[in-house]
């Protein structure tokens, strides 16, 4: 598996193109893709899952629905808890602050959701107060490296400036610079 | 105005048969919630099933205080997406849609994939069709030859799932299913809105071109729809005066 960044390619791209005549680019960076996004251990206590005050919706990821609350995703920090039982006017009501979460399901009571790179079961029996109520470690090993592990795609290239990175969470990207093939 | 009823019917037996959705009639609290196309976990009974790069994984969750990984299979690169339906699991992945069948102790085993050429590809599927977009635009690997579009594959035979008709579309991303709706995702391109009266041979209904569009939730009468710029619900328990009843907006 190779990785590449978008320095490294402009530069060897400036230096093919200055000894030979060929114009053809070496890849095409999408402008919006699904990829791998770092988690920073600098972001705080990544494992630390509570209920929240409602706030504002800033990158909306996925969106799950029970019981007329819809549980809309923001991308790596949580779940927003809107409560629809007016569709008309549907209102935030909480949030769910769950690091590096990208995917939900529930049955009953339990949101199962991955926490960075595990698995936790949470009980949301009372929105206001979610409790953990088991976790199994590393059951998404796609992210726990400098470089997303076994993983083919693209991703955020990580920021040294921002700290060490505690693992990858899929999300939508922009004009992403780094890839693995 | 057409009739509704057939509509309401097919949906309660939809959610009777299929457990994977909810009213707002008093639910048992056993029951899972319903997630979009693009979703990547989903619940069958005592069973957690999850998607990612390249694998189907599967968690026993009979006990909440004791979750436990019993499988993990390698499917193929670039799973995207799970859709459950009944006893059978539809991945959408890069080279195409992969069709596993849950055993009674949860293990998924492989029953039959329809695959082309690499693109993006969520799946939705009721018991005699499947349907399917694929996305050139923005995907990455996308192969040569590929092409935007929807594709209508006939499951009556889940051993040998065949293509029946494909359309071409601007783009779509995620897609939705109720009854004879189907609603498909256009990113920025809108959200159509699709008749299956006759199923093989999905019928534009209406489109809206300014709903920035990636995912839906059908919900029996109100249609969830997320974009990057907004929440937004439509009332469709009128398909012929399908209208946007909320907006909750992104960054505010």
């Amino acid at each position: 598996m190779k990785t590449h960044s978008f320095l490294s390619v402009a530069v060897l791209f400036l230096l093919l193109s200055t000894f030979s005549c060929t114009n053809s680019s070496l890849t095409d960076i999408p402008d919006e893709v699904v990829g791998l996004a770092p988690v920073y251990a600098a972001d705080g206590d990544w494992d630390d899952i509570s209920s929240k005050g409602p706030r504002a919706i800033q990158q909306l990821n996925k969106i799950y629905y029970k019981d007329s609350i819809i549980f809309v995703g923001e991308a790596n920090q949580g779940v927003h808890i809107v409560d629809n039982h007016d569709p008309a006017n549907p209102e935030r009501i909480g949030f769910i602050a769950l690091p590096g979460n990208s995917d939900i399901a529930i049955k009953g009571d339990v949101l199962y959701a991955n926490n960075l790179t595990d698995l936790v079961a949470i009980d949301i029996s009372n929105l206001d107060e979610v409790t953990v109520l088991s976790r199994v470690s590393d059951a998404f090993p796609n992210a726990s490296q400098e470089v997303p592990a076994n993983y083919i795609g693209y991703f955020e290239c990580p920021d040294p400036e921002l700290g060490s990175v505690i693992g990858w969470v899929e999300t939508t990207l922009k004009k992403p610079q780094c890839w693995q093939e | 105005m057409k009739p509704i009823t057939p509509l309401l019917v097919s949906l309660a037996l939809f959610v009777g048969l299929f457990g994977c959705a909810d009213s707002d009639s008093a639910a048992p609290s056993s029951s899972t919630g319903v997630g979009g196309s693009l979703a990547r976990f989903t619940i069958l009974g005592d069973f957690l099933y999850t998607v990612d790069n390249t694998r189907l994984v599967t968690f026993d969750i009979s006990d909440p205080l004791a979750p436990e990984q019993v499988s993990a299979i390698n499917v193929t690169l670039g799973v995207e997406t799970i859709f459950p339906l009944k006893d059978h699991l539809l991945l959408g992945t890069q080279r195409g849609m992969f069709i596993y069948r849950v055993g009674p102790d949860g293990q998924p085993s492989y029953v039959s994939s329809y695959q082309h050429v690499v693109s993006c590809d969520p799946v939705v599927a009721n018991d005699t069709f499947a349907y399917v977009t694929l996305r050139v635009s923005e995907c990455r690997d996308a192969g040569v030859g590929a092409a935007n579009t929807l594709d209508v594959i006939d499951i009556r035979n889940i051993e040998s799932p065949q293509l029946v008709n494909q359309l071409p579309m601007d783009g779509p991303y995620g897609l939705g299913l109720d009854g004879e709706l189907l609603f498909v995702c256009l990113g920025v391109n809108g959200l159509q809105v699709f008749t299956l009266e006759d199923p093989n041979s999905p019928a534009e209904l209406q489109r809206f071109e300014d709903i920035n569009a990636v995912d839906v939730i059908p919900l029996g009468g109100t249609l969830l729809v997320v974009g990057p710029e907004a929440l937004l619900q439509l009332d469709y328990s009128d398909m012929d005066d399908i209208k946007v009843i909320s907006e909750m907006s992104i960054g505010s």
